[in-house]
């Protein structure tokens, strides 16, 4: 009990994804009378959300200063997800995330009111991290935490490398390819060799991807999903070489739902004709509207990427119902039911996918519940993925 | 209203009659107490009494040891395996952290803590560590802990994270403890201002200060070094995490391994304490218990003729002889859950008490206080046990009498004469084992026993001794009322005997712990006087020791520079007879400069040839509780391990000094020996003398306290790091005045349970004797005779108890100090006998008695003398 309320402190503290992970979380959300949201600039109502750097469109993007922290930003990750192959012919499936969260904005920092000589340790950024590997039949998970600290938890240059006690991103260079990524737990470990020639892609309006309708949350999103994949996994002490694609996510904002929305269905999809297809709902449904059973209204973005670092993107602001997204089937796990088999339909990019898990039981019970684990696709393409369900 | 409902029950017949016989009789019973209050709440107090000061010391006593067993890294968890300082150092580099948690060993925490000095020069405990890895660490053993973990608290939910990871001036602390010192959520602390976060006592933070290690390490001046590292490891996965540390390079040069004990020796350092504490709660219940059993035996004698008129109503013996057993079952009953309240709350209020002592003494820190209410269910069971193994030959005396009423009053009296040679005899048998048997005893725990022998014993000579006492005093009446009244008196001592024995016994336990405390007292005071020689006391942070030493040297107005140095080591006693395989002892290691050494050890015995042999051989000094504990002698080989480097570990015992209010194993070796060594060469404190005003005179405490002044500006110190030799006294007496407080506070309820006692027996006895005080008033004797008559008589019992107390408690006292303190802390203890507190403890038996016997001797008088007349007699 007092670890679970330690971390939901945490989370309250830091303010992300409040996606009703802990009991605590949810109140919130809800406070602030909807029409605060109209209101441009205090979409989620709090002095302290003012302080933090503000997300706007026409950012020019820069590397590699880009691949590092954006400590003025609320929040950031660095989000690998991989399809994987054993020599045996076994799918698999491996995520690995690091996030970042600043306790208070650049702003009203108070590192500057400090003596100069202060610690080492004194920081106002905390990173926490998420591994897992996904089989068929198995899911394990694991999460760390800790606060930045050069030694141990950072994103640094020369070389490039994110890392989390033993948990570490590590480049040749300052680019984020060629790496090893090396993840390490009591039950499983990967290393694996990360390599792309593709341009990276820019989600939204290049990089500025908006999260509501309204157009007041928007994220900096960055992707490259075009990763050759070689390495090895071990699963209890037992080495297996490994092939497979991966997926980079890169993205920072200071915030990520507004007060109604209740999570979101984020598929990271490869399609057997070489391209690749970004596709999120956010779901939003306010408190009472849950309570008069209200059908969910979403917000819907996508993106169609191909390796030579053009593509489409389709959203719910230009082409209101070009995103049709069912859930076919729900799977009761450890954290709550979850749509784990979707029917996705893009008219206009002639897809219609059914999506199923490789394993219904990806359910991630950590400080913040979630489902994160790799799809198999059917229907107009074929294809695999990963799928990450939030809110439920 | 009795007969009433006799009749009215007798004709009725029902088919379990002798239920309803029971049932009707306790009736009768609960009549009578409602016509009687006085007896009822007298049972009822002496109950509640016993069982408050039982449940009081249980739960605090309880909750300590729980506190032990369940410590944790402070919001975290506890720890299994703690990375140390390398043998000579005081701290370690926090490279070693960072090497564990690249390595993936993240259930680890870095910590670091020390003492640092407040406003008013106290010092606290500082407390440091990487808060976010504390709350974060997983609960990785198993689920099941984590049901016993407090609630959520909406405390933590307002942590301020951010401005406590950014190492800014804000500190966290228990609420109770925030409530005593930082009210205004401000505190203090090394010259600077920290905000204070309160946060709720069921985190267990004690009485410690938490901040972030980013805060803490500036304040501790310990900038890239790190106190400990806890690391949360399963236990079969010891092995392999040793070899992984191994593989990282974390050899013992750069961190001691050491497995934790799960709060083991905790519980072991702290049992005399916790023994103490049970066997002064038991003496307390057993006073209370005598104070019960009056009661009960005063209402039985006040239902005797009431209880004769039930067997002749037909009432059969075994129907009343349950009816008073149910009648006692449900006032043990109610007395115990009024006594289990009031036991909580005393608990409450002592655990700060014990808190802070179990703290001085041993460093633990006590988790708030909890509470079972199978604790409720073993007070009955044991009052109930305890009443009812008193009561029964009484119930049965009084059911079995003769049918014709009134037991032969002459009789009665010799039998209980008979008794009361009886107990003598066992009392005497009794302290002749004791006093056989004490020579032989070596630990503590048998001297306790032995001790609760004597307790047991002293009691119990009481009522013969009342009789002699009373004999003796017989020649020197004149004729007529005097007479009557000491011949009367003789009477009373049966009657009197129980409330006069619980009285004595928690006199004699006053005034020899109180004997106990003051002789401390003034031991420690004189020790003092010779362990402190120098006029000031350094104690400067460990970076800057080096620079004010080389100033003190250069100051003029120093006349002599001490230094002390210390490390943490072990000791290591060779295989013997008694210890099968070799013993390693912990020990503080320490040495001092040599005139220091030679002039303020306070030596309880050396080898004739010590000082000769101390400064070129290797010979050490050891602290008169590490010698008692392990049965260290003169001569004795030992071996310290931090002497290795010197190519012989082995020591010779060359001295035993005293080492009062210490409760840590000691070891003083020589300068040139330490050297030898290489053990570190800074030192930890600095102690210096000066020259006063006129050549070879004694400074003042006017100019001394001017120069600490001076100094502390001129060194850049605080001054709380510079202390007086006054100051260091008065704080180490006022601190041990603490630590024996709780005992004291014990002490004295058992003297107000005893009071309370003889009060109510005195009380009762008074009213029961309104018959023939009425009759001496009605044939001529004034009331103010007769007022003075009875006080007398009462005096003369308690005086001859308060006299016998003396003897007693001296006794007591004694043991106490000679055996119990000495084997348990290993202090040699001057005994000084405490007029004062023998003064104070009798004159509270004088001024209840004096209260109890005019009480019911003023309700006499506004009754009308036909009243008085008809009371039933004794």
């Amino acid at each position: 009990m007092k670890a679970l309320n330690l971390k939901c402190m945490l989370w309250a503290a830091i303010g992300l994804m409040l996606i009703g992970g802990c009991d605590k979380a949810p109140s919130m959300q809800n406070t602030q009378p909807k029409s605060m949201a109209n209101v441009v600039g205090k979409t989620s109502g709090t002095q302290d959300d003012q302080a933090y750097t503000p997300v706007v469109p026409g950012y020019k993007f820069e590397f590699p200063r880009d691949h590092l922290t954006h400590n003025g930003f609320r929040q950031e990750w660095w989000y690998l997800t991989a399809n994987l192959t054993t020599e045996k012919g076994e799918q698999l499936g491996a995520q690995w995330t690091q996030f970042r969260v600043a306790l208070k904005s650049s702003k009203q920092s108070i590192k500057d009111t400090l003596p100069k000589d202060q610690s080492t340790w004194a920081t106002d950024q905390l990173y926490l991290a998420h591994s897992a590997l996904t089989s068929s039949t198995t899911h394990l998970a694991h999460e760390k935490w800790s606060r930045r600290h050069s030694e141990f938890a950072d994103v640094t240059l020369n070389p490039y490398q994110i890392r989390l006690d033993n948990w570490r991103w590590q480049s040749e260079t300052n680019a984020l390819f060629p790496a090893t990524l090396t993840v390490e737990n009591p039950d499983f470990s990967y290393q694996l060799k990360l390599n792309s020639q593709a341009p990276l892609q820019y989600q939204g309006d290049n990089g500025y991807s908006l999260k509501s309708r309204d157009g007041q949350v928007a994220s900096y999103y960055y992707s490259q999903p075009f990763i050759e994949i070689s390495g090895e996994i071990s699963r209890n002490g037992k080495v297996e070489r490994v092939t497979g694609q991966g997926w980079l996510d890169r993205e920072w904002s200071s915030q990520f739902l507004t007060k109604t929305q209740q999570g979101w269905d984020w598929f990271a999809l490869r399609l057997n004709d070489g391209s690749t297809l970004m596709l999120f709902q956010l779901r939003d449904q306010s408190p009472t509207e849950a309570a008069t059973n209200t059908p969910i209204s979403a917000f819907y973005s996508a993106r169609r990427m191909f390796a030579d670092g053009t593509g489409r993107n389709i959203n719910s602001t230009d082409n209101p119902n070009d995103i049709q997204m069912t859930p076919l089937k729900w799977q009761h796990t450890v954290n709550g039911d979850y749509p784990v088999s979707w029917q996705v339909r893009i008219p206009s990019e002639n897809i219609n996918l059914t999506i199923t898990p490789l394993n219904p039981n990806s359910a991630m019970p950590l400080s913040t519940p979630y489902w994160e684990g790799p799809v198999l696709l059917s229907g107009s393409h074929t294809g695999t993925g990963y799928m990450e369900l939030t809110g439920y | 209203m009795k007969n009433k409902q006799l009749t009215k029950a007798a004709p009725t017949k029902l088919e379990s009659r002798s239920l309803t016989l029971t049932w009707l009789s306790l009736k009768v019973f609960i009549a009578h107490y409602r016509h009687a209050p006085l007896q009822a709440g007298a049972i009822l107090l002496g109950i509640a009494l016993a069982v408050t000061l039982l449940i009081g010391v249980k739960a605090t006593n309880d909750n300590a040891v729980r506190s032990y067993s369940d410590a944790t890294e402070l919001l975290s968890q506890r720890a299994d395996v703690l990375l140390t300082p390398p043998l000579g150092k005081n701290s370690l580099n926090e490279s070693v952290y960072f090497a564990l948690r690249t390595a993936g060993l993240s259930q680890s925490l870095a910590v670091v803590n020390g003492k640092i000095s407040g406003k008013n020069g106290q010092f606290w405990q500082l407390e440091g560590s990487d808060l976010i890895a504390a709350l974060t660490l997983q609960q990785s053993k198993n689920g099941a802990s984590a049901e016993t973990s407090p609630t959520s608290s909406p405390q933590m939910n307002h942590l301020p994270l951010a401005e406590l990871l950014s190492g800014a001036p804000t500190v966290i602390m228990s609420q109770s403890l925030a409530a005593k010192v930082a009210s205004d959520g401000k505190l203090i602390l090394e010259n600077s201002s920290l905000d204070v976060i309160s946060i709720d006592d069921s985190f267990g933070l004690g009485s410690a200060i938490l901040a972030d290690i980013s805060l803490a390490q500036q304040l501790l001046n310990m900038q890239g070094q790190l106190s400990y590292i806890a690391m949360f490891s399963e236990r079969a996965d010891l092995p392999q995490l040793k070899s992984q540390l191994d593989a990282l390079g974390i050899t013992p040069q750069k961190a001691s391994f050491s497995q934790q004990d799960q709060g083991q020796a905790l519980v072991a350092l702290t049992r005399s304490f916790h023994l103490n504490l049970n066997a002064m709660s038991m003496l307390a219940f057993v006073v209370g218990l005598f104070i019960a059993y009056n009661g009960v035996r005063y209402s039985l004698m006040k239902r005797q003729k009431l209880l004769v008129q039930l067997l002749q109503q037909g009432i059969e013996r075994r129907a009343l002889m349950t009816a008073l057993m149910l009648e006692l079952v449900l006032l043990v009953v109610i007395g115990s859950s009024l006594g289990f309240i009031s036991g909580l709350q005393l608990s409450h209020w002592l655990q700060p008490m014990v808190a802070m002592t179990l703290e001085q003494m041993y460093g633990a820190h006590l988790l708030p206080g909890i509470w079972q209410w199978t604790w409720l269910f073993e007070a009955i069971a044991l009052t109930l046990a305890a009443a009812l193994a008193a009561c029964l030959p009484l119930y049965r005396d009084l059911t079995r009498q003769a049918l014709a009423q009134g037991a032969n009053r002459y009789q009665q009296m010799q039998a209980h004469r008979k008794t009361h040679s009886i107990q003598f005899a066992s009392a005497c048998g009794l302290l002749g084992i004791a006093a056989l048997l004490f020579p032989f005893s070596q630990s503590y725990n048998i001297s306790l026993v032995l001790l609760g022998t004597v307790t047991i014993a002293i009691p119990l000579l009481l009522p013969q001794l009342l009789h002699w006492g009373v004999s003796a005093l017989m020649p020197l009446a004149r004729p007529g009322l005097w007479q009557y009244l000491l011949a009367e008196t003789r009477e009373l001592i049966a009657p009197l005997s129980l409330a006069m024995m619980a009285i004595l016994l928690a006199l004699s336990a006053n005034v020899s712990m109180n004997t106990l405390v003051g002789s401390f007292e003034q031991t420690l005071r004189t020790w003092l006087e010779t362990r402190l020689h120098a006029d000031l006391y350094i104690r400067p942070p460990s970076q800057r020791i080096d620079t004010i030493q080389t100033q003190l040297m250069h100051d003029t107005r120093v006349s002599g520079l001490y230094q002390q140095w210390q490390i943490e080591a072990e000791l290591s006693l060779p295989a013997s007879a008694k210890n099968a395989s070799e013993q390693t002892i912990p020990v503080s290691l320490l040495s001092r400069d040599d005139y220091s050494v030679r002039h303020t050890s306070a030596l309880k015995e050396s080898l004739p040839t010590l000082w000769q042999s101390y400064f070129n051989a290797h010979v050490i000094l050891v602290s008169e509780p590490l010698a008692l504990k392990y049965q260290l002698k003169l001569g004795d080989n030992v071996s310290l391990n931090a002497l290795a480097k010197t190519g012989n570990s082995q020591a010779i015992i060359g001295g035993i000094y005293y080492d009062h209010g210490n409760t840590r194993n000691e070891v003083i070796i020589s300068q040139p020996l330490w050297q030898q060594a290489q053990l570190p060469l800074l030192p930890i404190s600095l102690a210096a003398s000066f020259h006063g005003d006129k050549q070879g005179s004694k400074i003042t405490e006017t100019a001394l306290d001017q120069l600490q002044i001076e100094l502390a500006a001129e060194l850049g110190l605080s001054q709380a790091q510079i202390y007086s030799q006054t100051k260091i006294k008065t704080q180490a007496i006022a601190m041990f005045k603490r630590t024996f407080s709780i005992t004291l506070v014990l002490n004295s309820l058992t003297l107000i349970v005893a009071a309370i006692g003889l009060f109510s027996a005195c009380l009762m006895l008074t009213q029961a004797r309104q018959a023939p005080l009425a009759r001496l008033y009605s044939l001529g004797v004034s009331r103010n005779a007769l007022r003075g008559m009875v006080f007398m008589q009462m005096l003369i019992v308690v005086l001859i108890t308060c006299l016998l107390a003396m003897p007693t408690g001296a006794l007591l006292g004694y043991l106490l100090i000679n055996k119990i303190t000495l084997q348990a802390f290993g202090w040699t203890i001057k005994m000084i006998w405490d007029w004062q507190a023998y003064g104070h403890a009798i004159l509270i038996a004088l001024a209840t008695c004096t209260l109890a016997v005019l009480l019911p001797l003023y309700w006499q008088t506004r009754k009308p003398l036909v009243a008085s007349l008809q009371q039933e007699t004794l």
